[in-house]
């Protein structure tokens, strides 16, 4: 477990956040809306963004639908939803400053917010911050 | 298998040690290769607007020589060798009997009956094996050296500067397309004025360096470095050859692409003596008629090309091709690719659509040797 320790000390992952397999995470906030990004481990694998692709406001996604996509000069990372719902707003500082992501994945970051259509049954498929704490671990090693 | 496994069983460079310790290293067709050190980006402007530094020890090199040597590598390559003074360069490519690439490449003339080629890294057995099986019938003895000596680049408008500072001789001498014998940090070295990336600068060859034995190599490295010159990986080295119109062999040309629909007939020369491998072939694709085209395209809508996506016509109905070589040309600020499409297609200025993901996005056909203005940015641009 040590190395495991090591490693995630090397990637922010704040508790109270819910996450993926694939590196999103989604916050519950108190008007009943979810906000989605990805996580701290998921830009620093993809480096310097540099382009990013957001849905449309009025978007309906499925848990786990690629809703999106993010490029790095090198590579394209499609962003897949981590719940289900109706998008409700989208980040637009990112079209001219995709870096936000880089500087700050979990707040000025962030990519979309969606009007969940079932919070409470889609948030048993995702992990807390512990657990995802692990899953990057494993990854990472 | 984790990582560190991963990496013990790639080919490394003499160049390593310095990679393992500074850069984030990725499996580059077998090789320990650096992506990037401090991030592509900003190693990328440093080329065009200062000086970077880059290991190509992977390359591949080899030396020809005998009383034969230059009527071989004229048979062999598609430019005239034949017209190179002693210590001069040139661009060239090497085909199959049908005219298809094997690769493209620069060769030298070192004086006496020696000729020294410089190829691909992904090639290196490929191109060696291609030599030996066509220097039958000539006085010719053929070495693969690319083990024993390393290869670092040395690119951007401050290469000859900063070149100057390690090196005995005056490096502004060496001609475009030329090489030099020089002093590096107290070495025996060879320069050739020549590159990757549009931008002046030099390819440095640290002679009697063997991979095993990396401390002179190492040395000539650390003293650019220490000079100024800012270490780029292969992400850089890629985008700045994209933005200038340079071909990536494997992915832009390769053994189903013709050097004419490629539009480098600029470097085969048909009427040369003795021909070349190829030359049958591509005078009769030549007379028929070439049905497509290498372009450059130009991003206008929001969405970045990638290689192996569509290229459709203006009104997104009539696929076309596909996108070779693309991405973010980070010194434009916009999308850009190459790639094939059918000849009426390739007028600059024509409209076309590339299929993003899902979305079709707009492009225009562009002038793509270089995609850059280049009395702004390149080694033609005037330096005040």
């Amino acid at each position: 477990m040590e190395e495991g320790e090591n490693m995630s000390e090397e990637y922010k992952i704040p508790e109270g956040l819910y996450y993926t397999e694939d590196h999103e995470w989604a916050r519950l906030e108190s008007d009943g809306t979810v906000t989605v990004g990805v996580t701290d481990y998921a830009q620093k694998q993809l480096h310097e963004i540099v382009y990013v692709e957001l849905p449309g406001v009025g978007d309906d996604a499925e848990l786990g639908a690629v809703i999106g996509a993010l490029e790095s000069v090198k590579a394209v990372s499609d962003m897949n939803s981590p719940v289900g719902g109706s998008v409700t707003e989208v980040n637009e500082d990112l079209l001219d400053s995709p870096e936000l992501i880089n500087e700050s994945p979990y707040r000025e970051g962030w990519i979309a917010k969606l009007e969940p259509s079932d919070w409470e049954e889609d948030k048993v498929h995702l992990m807390d911050a512990g657990a995802y704490r692990k899953h990057v671990a494993e990854q990472a090693h | 298998m984790d990582s560190e496994d991963i990496v013990l069983e790639l080919m490394k460079t003499h160049i390593y040690a310095y990679h393992e310790g500074h850069g984030n290293i990725v499996d580059f067709g077998g090789w320990a290769m650096p992506v990037w050190y401090e991030g592509i980006i900003a190693e990328h402007h440093a080329v065009r607007n200062g000086v970077g530094v880059f290991d190509t020890s992977h390359m591949g090199r080899a030396v020809a020589k005998g009383p034969d040597v230059e009527k071989f590598v004229n048979r062999v390559v598609t430019n005239d060798v034949s017209r190179l003074e002693p210590m001069q360069g040139l661009y060239a490519l090497m085909l199959r009997p049908h005219a298809g690439i094997v690769d493209d490449l620069i060769t030298y003339k070192m004086g006496g009956d020696e000729f020294f080629i410089v190829y691909n890294a992904a090639n290196r057995e490929k191109d060696f094996d291609w030599l030996k099986e066509n220097s039958g019938g000539f006085d010719v003895e053929l070495t693969d050296v690319s083990d024993g000596m390393a290869m670092i680049a040395v690119q951007g408008p401050e290469a000859v500067e900063t070149l100057q500072m390690i090196t005995e001789e005056d490096v502004s001498l060496v001609e475009r397309f030329s090489i030099a014998k020089i002093t590096v940090s107290g070495l025996r070295c060879m320069a050739a004025r020549t590159g990757y990336t549009g931008e002046d600068g030099f390819e440095v060859f640290v002679l009697d360096s063997p991979v095993a034995d990396p401390g002179k190599a190492l040395k000539v490295w650390n003293a650019l470095v220490e000079a100024g010159a800012v270490p780029c990986g292969l992400g850089a080295r890629d985008s700045l050859r994209m933005e200038a119109g340079l071909n990536l062999y494997g992915s832009d040309i390769g053994e189903t692409t013709n050097p004419l629909e490629a539009r480098l007939r600029w470097a085969v020369k048909f009427k040369k003596e003795g021909g070349f491998i190829g030359m049958e072939a591509l005078r009769k694709a030549r007379e028929e008629g070439v049905k497509r085209s290498q372009v450059g395209i130009q991003m206008v809508g929001r969405g970045l090309p990638r290689q192996h996506y569509e290229i459709l016509d203006g009104d997104g109905e009539k696929a076309l091709g596909e996108v070779t070589s693309g991405g973010l040309a980070p010194t434009l600020g916009y999308g850009i690719a190459i790639g094939y499409v059918p000849v009426e297609y390739s007028k600059v200025g024509t409209p076309v659509m590339i299929r993003v993901r899902k979305r079709l996005v707009e492009g225009k056909i562009v002038k793509s040797h270089p995609f850059y203005d280049d009395s702004v940015y390149g080694w033609k641009r005037v330096r005040t």
